[in-house]
């Protein structure tokens, strides 16, 4: 009997395609060649992926993501509904992100600098030689090796076919004046000639340092021979549309061509940045002589083509840590082909080559004092350590801070509330919104911010539940606090004021998930802190990279028990601490070497097997903590606000 | 001949006393520890573990060897109330069981009935259950706070999704909170925050860890039973309240307590198992800590009493 086809159409675009009965949406939409987002990776978790069914039916289960009026509408989660017969569905315009990118990463940018003494691996030679004639018939290769070794005292360079194929053209054409490109990725290794170029070019000679977030790619150009930083361009990556985490990533890998197509998106991402930042400049971007990327286990692993899967699974082994040479060219990415890229080594599953050029750039190796170094993204990593000893571990904290799982969350992007303020007395509610255009939604430190506020001044109790009774009663608007399709909601900002349309609300769901976030961060701290025998008010410094939390409050992340209750400024924001130490590891060779001994030195922590994590999550699920005694100075302001 | 001290362990927390009855009623004090259960020799154990006997609103559909137990005194919740007493209860926990939506949905108005009728059959203490289902929960419950108003009654179970009504009638009529936890330790921490949050003070909770029957997850219950108790022990103000268990409705739920045929014979006869397996389960729980235990057959009851006497002496 043959299979049973239906047709499913879409608009706007009219894009129509035949596919079995039981076929996702979302797979029929890549058929048809319409493209709709799915940030989880297509668990259903999201709810972003939703499509309205304009005619016809498709088998669907019900799912929190969607209020009752919108199935009412007809709308449907593309990544679970399945075909059930002919159907017409809209998908609705994908947001702009590529617009907004540089706005976000701008935002967490610090300038990269080193302390390190200029040495990087690829250097450029001047070297002249005199024409070959009857007399003096040494072969070319031989002839620029000998002139390397009396001008430069390089030995036994290394050469490899691509750049002997090109090098009889290129030593005539440049009349005997020519540029050797070398790379020594340590001392002990041969110099390796990697390219040969016409005249003195020594002062052009660029490395990119790249560090390739979960969300946000970002590069840097450098001048090798100077060691500044002559641009940095950054871009949404570009897997975002194929999940927004690590775990969706893994999952969506496993789908038919689903690693091939994760790898082209990373590599596209990059090319792209570098493409144009080499424009602006006009310089090729085969100029570009090395490159290090730092990304977690996962991002490396898909940048180099490597199956995650065993990342996600039990015992989470990832395929190496420390990766070996690779050449551009083995890679895909643009720049010289003959250039070697460098990811810096990552430490287990969840602590990779961002934490340890975290741990490097931020100098927590070599601190004299108790560092907590903390890179929060959707997964949070920890370090604790100093320069004797150093100890991680990760947790998964979720994507919420990110904007994904929250009713009215997105990323920190013009439009996006990053702070509020509500008043005590009539519950009038403030907001500062980046970029001072009509607020669109809340970003991680406008999650902070609300539930801070909320807390404090008890529309939510500590259990993260709104409290009507009490307080609708002295609000200058009661319609703030309202019943919503699921559990009640505080309207931030009311349909009239927002930039959408629609009232910017969180939801008692919303803050039940900010809580398992902040409560998995806490507890990832506690529980290292506990693994090592200390206390929280041991730690003398708290090192906090990544894109999270440069423009947080302390003091309402402490108010919430994201923080633990050290005073202020013991805390330093670094940014993007991840771009900072591939930076750093560009241009010396000697930092290369350290960020080596710094994973090997980190002991891992695997949470999983650890049984007090649960115990210490439990007992941060709870505002700001289970233990009030722990958190002083959120006990003394709950007190003096009765 | 040489002393030889015994090492003792010495805690700086102490239990909670709560208190239940007065107004013209029997009283009964629990909590009060300043140590692990009946370690006389580290510290005190002011109040004996107290016994509390089931009795429901109406007949109940438990197993028929354990309503034979109690004979016709079932059918009426006054003369099982009386039957209970004459049993030994030091306190009668009156389950309002005919609320139940599956069962008779009996409303307010049958609440404050039978708890009265309960009231002015004996002087002693009484606790009330709701039928744990949260929405009938708070309509009998606040009827019962008002009918037993003048006396302190223990009203279960408060759990984090309806706790704010039952303990506002525990506030308004004087009363004790039960508060009901999925056996974990911070849950049960954080609901009685929550609970002396809204102005009820300590004194007024027991806690209900919820346990498992033996055989059916005791040792898990047994030992975040223990955490808790160390952790008030240790002076954690939030932990350190009296606990309340129910091993009679957990014995008599399983198998063991019900089958008497196709079974091992090495299982033994089953009027000895289902006593003994209610007993068992309640002496272990007193061991991790119970102060207030829920029992169901006269028998099981006269075995446990027999044991705390012996654990009580000194």
């Amino acid at each position: 009997m043959a299979e049973e086809k239906s047709k499913i159409s879409f608009l706007p675009s009219h894009a129509v395609a035949d596919v079995p009965k039981g076929t996702l949406l979302v797979d029929a939409a890549e058929g048809a060649g319409v493209h709709i987002d799915i940030p989880c990776g297509g668990q259903g978790r999201c709810g972003r992926c939703k499509v309205k069914l304009e005619s016809g039916s498709v088998e669907d289960s019900q799912n929190p993501h969607l209020t009752a009026e919108q199935v009412r509408d007809g709308w449907v989660l593309s990544c679970l509904a399945t075909v059930a017969g002919d159907v017409v569905v809209t998908v609705p315009p994908a947001r702009a992100r590529e617009r907004v990118a540089d706005t976000a990463a701008h935002r967490t940018a610090v300038t990269v600098h080193s302390d390190w003494p200029l040495d990087p691996a690829v250097r450029g030679y001047y070297v002249e030689m005199s024409a070959p004639s009857l007399d003096d018939n040494m072969c070319d290769l031989d002839r620029l090796k000998a002139a390397l070794g009396r001008t430069h005292g390089l030995s036994d360079v290394a050469v490899g076919l691509p750049v002997l194929q090109d090098l009889g053209k290129t030593l005539r054409a440049a009349d005997w004046k020519v540029t050797a490109v070398v790379e020594q990725g340590n001392v002990n290794l041969p110099p390796r000639l990697m390219d040969i170029r016409a005249g003195d070019r020594t002062g052009t000679s660029f490395g990119v340092a790249v560090d390739i977030g979960t969300t946000t790619v970002v590069v840097y150009l450098t001048n090798l021979k100077t060691g500044e930083l002559v641009k940095r361009a950054s871009a949404f990556n570009r897997q975002i549309s194929r999940g927004e985490d690590v775990i969706s990533r893994i999952i969506y890998s496993q789908r038919g061509k689903g690693l091939d197509e994760l790898r082209s998106l990373v590599v596209q991402t990059i090319n792209e940045l570098l493409e144009e930042v080499c424009t602006s400049l006009d310089v090729p971007t085969s100029a570009i002589d090395d490159m290090v990327v730092a990304g977690n286990t996962t991002m490396t692993q898909l940048f180099f083509g490597l199956d995650p899967k065993t990342i996600r699974e039990e015992p989470y082994i990832p395929t190496a840590v420390h990766y070996p040479p690779v050449l551009a060219r083995e890679v895909g990415v643009a720049i010289n082909p003959n250039a070697s890229v460098y990811a810096l080594p990552c430490v287990a599953a969840y602590v990779g080559g961002d934490i340890t050029a975290g741990v490097l750039g931020s100098g927590t190796y070599k601190s004299d004092v108790l560092t907590l170094f903390m890179d929060v993204g959707t997964n949070g990593e920890m370090v604790l350590g100093n320069a004797d000893w150093l100890m991680t571990c990760a947790c998964s904290a979720g994507p919420a801070f990110e904007g994904a799982g929250v009713r009215c969350g997105m990323r920190a992007t013009t439009g996006a509330i990053e702070d509020v303020r509500i008043s005590s007395r009539t519950y009038e509610t403030t907001i500062k919104v980046i970029d001072d255009v009509k607020p669109q939604g809340l970003c991680g430190s406008g999650m902070i911010s609300a539930v801070a506020e909320m807390f404090v001044t008890g529309i939510l109790d500590k259990s993260g539940k709104m409290q009507v009774d009490g307080v609708r009663a002295r609000m200058r608007n009661p319609q703030r606090l309202r019943s919503g399709d699921h559990g009640y909601e505080y309207v931030l900002v009311f349909a009239e004021q927002s930039g959408t349309g629609e009232d910017i609300v969180l939801t008692e769901v919303d803050v039940d998930n900010l809580v398992r976030t902040k409560g998995a961060i806490f507890a990832g701290i506690t529980s290292l802190v506990e693994g090592v025998g200390v206390t929280l008010t041991d730690i003398e410094q708290v090192l906090i990279g990544g894109a999270f939390g440069q423009h947080i409050s302390v003091e309402q992340a402490i108010q919430i028990g994201l923080l633990p209750d050290l005073p202020w400024d013991k805390f330093k924001f670094l940014g993007n601490t991840s771009a900072l130490g591939a930076f750093n590891a560009l241009l010396s060779r000697e930092a290369r070497v350290k960020t080596d001994e710094i994973a090997g030195r980190m002991t891992y922590l695997e949470l999983i097997a650890d049984n007090s994590f649960m115990n210490e999550f439990m007992s941060a699920l709870f505002l700001p903590h289970t233990d009030l005694d722990a958190f002083p100075a959120v006990k003394a302001v709950l007190e003096a606000a009765g | 001949m040489p002393v030889v001290e015994i090492p003792t362990e010495k805690w700086k927390g102490k239990i909670r006393e709560v208190t239940l009855g007065g107004g013209g009623r029997k009283t009964v004090v629990v909590g009060g520890e300043t140590t692990l259960p009946f370690l006389h020799f580290e510290g005190e154990m002011p109040n004996r573990p107290v016994i509390a006997i089931e009795i429901q609103d109406c007949e109940p559909d438990w197993t028929g060897r354990l309503v034979s137990a109690w004979g016709d005194a079932v059918k009426d919740p006054a003369s099982w109330a009386k039957a209970a007493a004459a049993a030994g209860a030091d306190v009668i926990a009156l389950s309002l069981e005919s609320a139940h939506p599956d069962n008779q949905n009996t409303g307010a108005k049958e609440a404050e009935a039978s708890v009265k009728k309960v009231l002015d059959a004996v002087d002693l203490p009484l606790m009330v259950f709701g039928p744990y289902v949260a929405e009938k929960d708070n309509e009998v419950l606040v009827a019962a706070a008002d009918a037993a108003r003048g006396t302190v009654v223990a009203l279960g179970s408060c759990e984090e999704k309806n706790f704010r009504t039952i303990v506002a009638a525990c506030l308004a009529s004087g009363h004790v909170a039960i508060a009901k936890t999925p056996i974990e330790i911070n849950l049960a921490k954080q609901l009685n925050i929550l609970i002396t949050d809204m102005g009820l003070p300590a004194d007024r909770i027991l806690m209900d860890p919820t346990t498992g029957a033996l055989g059916y997850g005791l040792e898990y219950t047994y030992s975040v039973m223990e955490r808790l108790r160390m952790a008030g022990l240790q002076g954690d103000g939030m932990t350190g309240l009296p606990i309340m268990v129910t091993p009679g409705e957990e014995a008599w739920r399983q198998k063991e307590a019900k089958a008497a045929d196709g079974v091992p014979e090495a299982w033994g006869k089953i009027e000895d198992r289902a006593i003994i397996w209610e007993a068992m389960t309640a002496t272990s729980l007193l061991l991790a800590g119970a102060d207030v235990l829920v029992m169901r057959h006269p028998k099981a009851i006269e075995l446990v009493r027999a044991t705390v006497d012996k654990w009580m002496a000194k």
